[in-house]
């Protein structure tokens, strides 16, 4: 343990001298609040047009049922405005509303929204330059003539990075809820939210739902996305061990997720896409019972994806970094 | 920064972030406790859906609003009608001019394209939704049979199957559709007895194809069992909307040689709303 403690202090601390952490909180600081706005404005429309949430709800259904029949439809959308109809009916039928409007609700359909591009964005503002911003600015010589291992300074970035993906996953949900429970009321702890949908195809099994409050719910999205986002951190951190210059890492972990993002939407026809990390990012649909973006995929297979993905992006790292020989 | 101060920002940035991490781990291994071995459990819910304050009065100018429910197949959803009132809003719009001063609002509309009796039937006794907003609205108005007389699938493929169908099967249709009509009125009556229901009559968009021009006889047969059967209650009525579209099909009939254009749904909302009180 000799020297390791200061040396994660140490890396902690650059970071948040870099202000990185800064720049994550003042996104989060704009855009919460212009997506609770957002949510206002359709909280009016609906209160103007719809009695209470049952109408509401009834009224979506019919409007999912009116698109099944139509022929336009591409099948793929079909299944999935089946199953969004089987769960609505489900809520409708428990007579509990998805989406009574509050902080907790707006929290939890934030981060679900968020997972795939969002949090990985905010991960890189801090991941993309831990290494290759140390080369740019010539500081990793200093860094490695120090009689330190190796290893060890890698290992303290790893640290310090992980606090910092799990400040971010924390100080997202915690702003989420102040900004928006202004605006729509700070309840909704116990509201009870349904998860366990198994889903066969297009038709939903409800065997195994259960009702969780909807602190439990946030909680265990918050564990989904911090495992997605430092899937997203480590390879960020492999990327920028193995290039020179922090623009370069961040454009490519950033096309790497947008392809994945995109992937996800159309890869129906091409199913070994599942094996693509980005693909997999989106962990917290699992728990909503949304359909996965390739038939088939489920929590376990996603989370041994992902668990392959950073172990190898933690060997090439800790591998490069420890073997190659510093010239700049 | 003194050697104190960035001691002390390291003690705040590692213990709330190994804080988070520990409760964010906590947060994953339930999650997958949760998905990986469900367990089953029964919601027992809030109590069921208590159904809003029914219709009190049956004249609708006696009552303190007016909330209507719309349900049927692709007339009731405004289909052909571009833009995309269909009969039910302008309905709405008319109510509200007729009766101005007490607030008249769409409780929903829940016509589905391509709507069967049968199917409508099966969805009133089943479905909740259905149930909870027929139970709130004072004001109740559908159509359904077009599909089952014409035997048309969907709404939106009226043009492909109108070469098949003939006189004959809108014949052999007619009985049954009749039977599976009787059960959704009397569905319509068990969910809501008080409120006002209006039903808008078939017509025959095949009126000026020669050979389909006696399929108005079997749309006018289904009309009077239709009435017959919905005279049994005194709540409700039914409005006649086969003579819009024989001579004025040109006018009132939309592209798709099926469902009226926005001013066909215009006379048909005018009827229904001169038949209430």
């Amino acid at each position: 343990m000799d020297r390791l403690l200061p040396l994660i202090q140490n890396e902690t601390l650059k970071i948040w001298k870099k202000k990185r952490f800064f720049v994550v909180l003042l996104v989060l600081l704009v855009l919460i609040p212009i997506f609770t706005y957002a949510q206002m404005k359709i909280a009016q429309t609906n209160n103007k047009n719809f009695k209470d949430w049952r109408n509401q709800l009834v009224q979506q259904i019919n409007e999912y049922q009116n698109m099944l029949s139509s022929d336009r439809i591409p099948e793929e959308w079909k299944r999935q405005r089946r199953i969004a109809v089987q769960q609505l009916q489900y809520y409708l039928d428990h007579n509990v509303n998805p989406n009574s409007p509050n902080g907790v609700t707006f929290t939890r359909s934030f981060m679900s929204n968020a997972v795939t591009l969002f949090y990985p964005l905010l991960v890189l503002a801090v991941a993309s330059d831990l290494v290759s911003g140390e080369r740019s600015t010539g500081t990793i010589k200093m860094l490695l003539t120090r009689p330190v291992r190796r290893w060890k300074i890698l290992f303290s970035k790893l640290v310090a990075l992980i606090f910092y993906v799990s400040l971010t996953v924390v100080a997202s949900a915690i702003l989420c809820y102040l900004i928006s429970g202004a605006v729509f009321g700070y309840g909704g702890w116990k509201m009870p939210v349904f998860t366990g949908f198994e889903i066969n195809g297009s038709t939903v099994e409800s065997t195994y739902v259960h009702a969780v409050p909807q602190w439990l719910f946030v909680l265990m999205e918050g564990g989904l996305i911090w495992v997605s986002s430092m899937t997203v951190a480590i390879l960020a951190l492999m990327v920028s061990v193995l290039v020179r210059s922090t623009a370069a890492s961040i454009v490519t972990m950033m096309a790497a997720i947008i392809a994945g993002t995109i992937l996800s939407s159309m890869s129906s026809s091409w199913e070994s896409a599942k094996y693509i990390f980005a693909v997999n990012l989106q962990l917290t649909d699992y728990l909503a019972g949304s359909p996965p973006p390739i038939q088939g995929m489920t929590l376990s297979f996603s989370l041994i994806i992902l668990a392959i993905w950073a172990a190898a992006g933690l060997f090439v790292s800790f591998r490069v970094f420890t073997k190659q020989d510093i010239m700049n | 920064m003194s050697r104190k101060s960035s001691n002390g920002l390291w003690r705040a940035i590692g213990i709330s972030a190994l804080a988070s991490t520990i409760v964010l781990l906590a947060g994953f291994g339930y999650a997958v406790k949760d998905m990986i071995a469900p367990q089953a459990s029964t919601y027992k819910g809030e109590p069921a859906a208590e159904p809003a304050p029914p219709a009190e009065e049956t004249s609708l100018s006696n009552s303190k609003s007016i909330t209507v429910a719309a349900i049927g197949d692709s007339l009731t959803k405004g289909t052909g009608d571009s833009t995309g009132e269909g009969y039910v809003k302008q309905v709405v719009a008319l109510l509200k001019s007729k009766y101005s001063d007490i607030p008249v609002r769409l409780g929903n509309n829940l016509a589905l394209n391509g709507l069967r009796a049968d199917q409508l039937a099966h969805l009133l006794s089943t479905d909740k939704g259905y149930r909870y907003a027929l139970q709130q609205a004072n004001l109740i108005i559908f159509t359904i049979g077009g599909n089952d007389l014409f035997q048309i699938a969907s709404g939106g493929s009226t043009n492909q199957s109108k070469g098949d169908i003939s006189l004959e099967q809108v014949k052999a249709e007619l009985p049954k559709g009749i039977e599976r009509f009787k059960k959704v009125v009397t569905l319509i009556h068990d969910i809501n007895p008080k409120a006002q229901v209006v039903y808008a009559g078939l017509y025959n968009p095949f009126f000026d194809l020669a050979d389909m021009r006696d399929g108005s006889l079997q749309v006018q047969k289904w009309n009077e069992e239709a009435y017959t059967i919905m005279h049994q209650y005194p709540n409700m009525t039914m409005v006649p909307t086969f003579d819009l579209f024989e001579r004025t099909i040109g006018t009132y009939l939309s592209n798709d040689h099926f469902h009226p254009n926005h001013d066909g749904y215009g006379q048909i909302a005018k009827r229904i709303v001169q038949s209430l009180e």
